[in-house]
This record gives C-alpha cells, structure tokens and sequence, in this order.
C-alpha cells in the first residue's frame, strides 16, 4: 500500500471569477423567481393560509356550512349513552369506540366526566399526512374518510394528537351488542385494512339536508351521540349560522379546545366546568 | 463495447455453497409462509396494535433504505465530485442500494393493510403529505438504480443471446453521470423526509423537532458506504480474489468514521438541547417514562451510541484498527446495528409514551406495548434471506468488480 502524495494546484483567472459571479447572480435571479414570484409554488399556498387567517371556518370548512359540536362538561354525567348509540348507528367495533368517555379530574380534584369524538380539525393533522387524500375535508368542514381509496399505511392514526382514529386490523364477525337495544347499522361496515373514525353521523347530515331539514335542530340530520344525550350536554350545529344553538352558546360562554397550542382548530369546543378545569 | 466481458467459466458447487444455499432456502420459505399467513389473515395476526400502528417492519424499511444509502454517496463521490478512483465500488454499492429499497416495499406492501392499493399514491396526490413524497422518491429512485445497474445485468453471459439487450444498455451506461445526479436529489430528498415522517408529528413531543430529517439522512450517509464495505471485504474472503482495492476500502472506512463523528456529535447535542438544556416538560415525562418501563436506556446509551458509534468511529479512524480488514467489517457491523437500532428506538419508543389530550388532569392514552410476534419476526426472516440470496446471485453471476472505465 503505497502513498499516493497528489499535488494539487489552483489556478484562478479573470474569466472563472467572472463566469462564477454570473453563476451566483443568476441563481439567486432564479430562487427570488421560484420563491416569490408567479411562477412560485408557494404563492398559492402563501394565500391558502392567509385566508385561513382570515377566515373564522380555517382550513376545512370553505362552504356555506360549518358543522361544529359544542360538548359541556359540567352537564355530562357520564351515562356512555352517546358511545352506545355511536357504536350502534355506525356499527363500530366495541373495543374500539369512535366515542369514548372517561372520568376527569380537574386541577382542585373535583371529578367531571369527558367525552370525545372525533374534533374535525379544520387544521387536522391526519389530513395533512395521509399521502393518498383517502381522508380530506368537505367543503362544510368535516374530515372524512374515503374506504375505497385508503391503503392502511396507518400515518393519520399515528398523526392524530386525540387518538380519534382506528384501524380494521382484521375482517370483522362479531356480533354488536348494541344493536338493536341503541339503534341499527345506518353504515356498512368498514373493510379489512383501513382505518375508521367518528364521521358526525355524515350520511344522516347530507340526507336531512337533501330533505330540507338542519342538523342540529331537527334529530333525523343530527348525530346519533347528540340525539341520545339525556342531559343534553351534546349540541350540533352550523358554527357559520350566528343563529344556531352552537354559535350562541360559543358566543356567549368561554369555551376550550384540546391542545389548542397545536394549532389544530379543532371544530369540537368544550364548555368548562364552572368552577374551571 | 458491446462484446461478452466474462470469461467462460462453469460454477462449481461446493458443499459450503450449497450449505449457504439451503440456509438461504429456509429463511426465504419462513418469510414466505409468514408472508401467506399475513395476507390470508390481516394485520391482526401480528403484535401491532391502534397505540402501536407501527413496529416491526416500519423498523426494517427504515433500515434498509438507511443502509441503500451507499448507492447514492458513492455515486455522489464518483460522479459529481469527480473523484473518478472510487469508480471500482460504484457497481456492488449500487447493487447493494437496489438490494435496500427492494427490501424495503416488499415489507412495504405487507405492512400497508391494503395491498391491493399500493398504487394509490401513484394516482391519487397529496402533495402536502411527506408520506406521499417518500413513495414518490423511492419508486423514482429505484427506477434510476435499475437503469444505472442494467448495463452490469447486460454484461452477464446470459445475454450474448439478445446483443439488441446490451445495445440499449451500453446507451444507458453513457447517461450514468446524469442517473448518478438525479438519484443524488432524489435520495437527499427522502432520506431526510423519512426523518421529517417523525419530526413533523405534533401530536408527540418525543418526535416533534426540526433535527428529525438531519439526523436520519447523517447516519445513512454514514452508514450506507460503511456496509458497502464490509460486503466488499466478505464477498474477497468468501471468493478468495481481490474485489475492490482496498486502498479503496480504508479510504471509505474512514470517510464513514468522519461521517458516524459528526453524527454522533448531532446526536449528543440534540440529547442535550431536548433534554438537560431544554427540559420540556411532556419530553421530560416521555423520556422517564421509556426509561422506567422499557430498556430505552440502554438501547439508546449502548447499543446505539456506544456500540453502535463511538466503537466504529475507533475502528474506522485510529491508525490501530483502522488498516485491519476485519475490525472494519466489525465495525460496519457494529453501525449498521446502531442504525436499526435507532430507527426502531424512534418508531416504537414515540409511539409508547401516552398522549395527553384531556382538558382535565388524568386521562392519558393508554402507555403502547409491543414486540414483534412470530409472523412479524418470519418476514424479517424472509426479507433477510432475499437480501443474501440477492448479493448471492450478483457475487456469482454478475461482473461487480469488473470496470470497463479501469482500463480506459
């Protein structure tokens, strides 16, 4: 093994340094193009999130509707009603509710329950990661999931910071306890291979609207979670009509978002109990 | 050009040969019935669960694209740094970068619960998802390797039958600058963004930071050539003939050995800043967490950075070892070990620590709990025993260490 010493000389003319500076300057020609001007692929997605600045609805809900729930967690008695009707009407699996409800603690110890369904963020995370668009925003602001074009990669459920969403690890035979005691199969079930959560009961919506009914007022176009409630501490409705039930309540209380230092304009708000979390 | 470049010659079959082969044969059946079972039965035969989506063979497509790497660094070194002495290990790094990524989407499409729809991204876009980018890469970037390769297939003596086969071939063998160029960007881009798949993940503190994609692309980048040399030394003792030079080699090693520094030294401060400097609180808490209830301490302390940095960066740069072909294939062992260490310390240890989404002050999700079952460990088995039967065939057959461009 012989070292190879390689001499190297450098030699630098009028003409490189030319040639080099007209590189440079013409590069940085190029990127100030790319970045900021017409041609640039960030300046339609530089006004994308301007108008999610501006506008209340964010990133989801860029129709006419903004389907919004409001959940009050003083009211809540935790009766599990609404995981019961949810697992029914959308015939989930009953280890893995779309639903679920816990008992809490706030931070003097005094016990309230918490329920939660799916948030649809309006800036949701699993929308953003999923690399097929098989779950997407509607235009009236719900994450929806598409069965057909899912490949099971899994990424959303990774991604969702609220645990919303399951997977349909095998083809399923059980038999659901809760039907027909809490309601029947408004939905197929899920196949194998892709993963499911809370829809706001989409079929019932788009059905009563097709029916000129309001989701949120009148029960056929209203979840199942929101109907069965028996204290109401559940409310539906359009959060762009200043005259629903959840714009009212929004307005005139405090409310919370979970996590709201993620950013994720979750489109669930909860009324906090009164003597605070 | 176009002529046959090997000399005639029949493959004997020795015992040792055929013991090889038989090994090869059952891993290969192991993860074949693994694989029959998986896609008969779902996902739900193997030990991952809705807290724990990912495991196992997430771990493996990470690893085997992390050590593909050398593929494209190489290539790099060669062809856009112009450092034409590197030439003789272009072929075996490529081969071995194809070997990865193959590797790769055959866990792939086992691991996605609808392989009947592994297209979907080909047609379907989200631009906005780095899953998405990462197919697209991977595909392209495999494209690219089977081009760069094709005129080394061409040059087998299988294909003095079809001389139109080594024509088109020859004509891509030209383009090898420019294929080595591409799959330089494309490489650059998903290697990082398989790192980003992690850091851009909000919702778990333990993940959420911008050193993600750094961190992976800086151990591939140092790992990837380590491997290409260890095999380049065991295919020389196997065979017992010179395969590349080994001033070739040492040079590689030692590149490695400054790659392994500086990502150690990224490692150790990213450690540092999160954790002794930082002190957030929710990756304080996950931290304690993996380090109570599972044997994060010492995966990470030792196999990872110890054994799996601070002793190959030893080998591979002390003028004691780092001439010594067999403490540089233990070294590149030790590495590549520290590489599927880490990748699997990432993917599993986020997902075990709970997330806290509750307004009040308890509930957590709950703490995940895996490790691989049998099927999950079978598939392992059998992507392993493609890996070998792969560098098997291409050490037999197909000319890797013979350049045209050494006698130009």
């Amino acid at each position: 093994m012989s070292k190879k010493k390689t001499k190297v000389t450098v030699e630098i003319t009028r003409r490189d340094v030319l040639t080099l500076a007209g590189v440079a300057a013409g590069s940085a020609a190029a990127a100030v193009l790319l970045t900021s001007g017409p041609l640039s692929p960030f300046s339609a997605l530089k006004q994308e999130q301007l108008d999610v600045e501006q506008e209340n609805g964010g990133h989801g809900a860029t129709g006419d509707h903004h389907w919004g729930m409001v959940i009050s967690l003083d009211q809540c008695i935790g009766c599990e009603y609404c995981l019961r009707a949810c697992s029914a009407v959308n015939d989930v699996k009953t280890d893995k509710p779309w639903n679920i409800v816990v008992e809490e603690k706030n931070s003097a110890g005094h016990p309230f329950y918490f329920s939660r369904p799916c948030l649809h963020c309006q800036n949701a995370p699993c929308v953003e990661v999923c690399p097929v668009k098989a779950t997407y925003h509607r235009e009236d602001g719900l994450v929806v999931m598409d069965y057909d074009r899912c490949i099971g990669c899994r990424y959303c459920e990774v991604a969702c910071p609220y645990d919303a969403r399951k997977f349909n690890w095998e083809t399923r035979d059980d038999v659901n306890p809760y039907i027909p005691t809490w309601g029947i199969a408004e939905v197929e079930r899920r196949p194998r291979g892709v993963v499911e959560k809370c829809t706001f009961c989409i079929h019932r919506i788009d059905a009563g609207l097709k029916q000129g009914l309001t989701p949120g007022v009148h029960p056929e176009a209203t979840p199942a979670c929101v109907n069965i409630c028996p204290v109401g501490a559940r409310v539906f409705g359009d959060l762009k009509d200043p005259n629903s039930q959840v714009s009212i309540l929004v307005k005139n209380n405090p409310t919370v978002v979970l996590r709201e230092e993620l950013g994720t304009r979750p489109s669930v708000l909860y009324l906090p109990p009164k003597e605070g979390l | 050009m176009a002529t046959a470049t090997l000399e005639t010659k029949s493959l004997k079959i020795s015992p040792g040969l055929l013991a090889w082969f038989a090994l090869i044969g059952i891993l290969l059946l192991i993860g074949l019935i693994a694989a029959v079972q998986v896609f008969l039965h779902g996902l739900e035969i193997t030990n991952m669960n809705d807290t724990v989506p990912w495991g196992l063979w997430i771990t493996i497509d990470l690893s085997a694209i992390a050590l593909g790497a050398g593929a494209f660094t190489l290539s790099a070194v060669v062809y856009l740094f112009g450092i034409k002495r590197f030439q003789p290990i272009i072929r075996l790094a490529v081969f071995i970068g194809f070997i990865g990524y193959t590797s790769a989407l055959l866990t792939l499409i086992l691991d996605i619960g609808r392989p009947d729809r592994f297209w979907h991204p080909w047609v379907y876009w989200n631009i906005h998802s780095v899953l998405w980018e990462i197919t697209w890469c991977i595909t392209i970037y495999l494209t690219i390797m089977v081009f760069e390769f094709l005129p080394v297939v061409a040059e087998a003596r299988f294909f003095d039958r079809w001389p139109w086969f080594r024509k088109i071939a020859s004509l891509l063998h030209g383009a090898a600058p420019f294929l080595a160029l591409l799959g330089l960007m494309i490489s650059l881009l998903h290697q990082s963004s398989l790192g980003a798949t992690y850091g851009i993940v909000k919702a778990r503190p333990i993940w959420f930071k911008p050193s993600m994609p750094i961190l992976f692309i800086l151990s591939a980048v140092a790992v990837g050539p380590a491997l290409t040399m260890a095999v380049a030394f065991v295919m020389e003792w196997v065979m017992g003939k010179r395969t590349v030079p080994h001033d070739i080699l040492f040079t590689i090693a030692r590149f490695c050995g400054f790659g392994l520094l500086l990502y150690g030294y990224l490692r150790f401060w990213d450690t540092m800043a999160v954790l002794y400097y930082g002190r957030t609180p929710s990756v304080i808490e996950a931290w304690t967490l993996l380090q109570e209830s599972t044997p994060y301490n010492f995966s990470f302390w030792v196999l990872e950075l110890l054994l799996g940095i601070v002793l190959p960066v030893i080998f591979f740069l002390t003028p004691r070892f780092n001439r010594r072909p067999p403490f540089l294939v233990i070294g590149a062992a030790l590495a590549v070990m520290g590489v599927i260490v880490n990748r699997w310390n990432v993917t599993v240890s986020g997902l075990t620590v709970p997330m806290d989404y509750s307004p009040g002050t308890q509930y957590l999700t709950p703490v995940g709990s895996y490790f691989p079952n049998l099927p999950e460990w079978g598939v392992a088995a059998g992507i392993i025993g493609y890996a070998f039967l792969m560098l098997t065939l291409g050490a037999l057959f197909l000319p890797l260490f013979s350049t045209k461009e050494a006698h130009h």
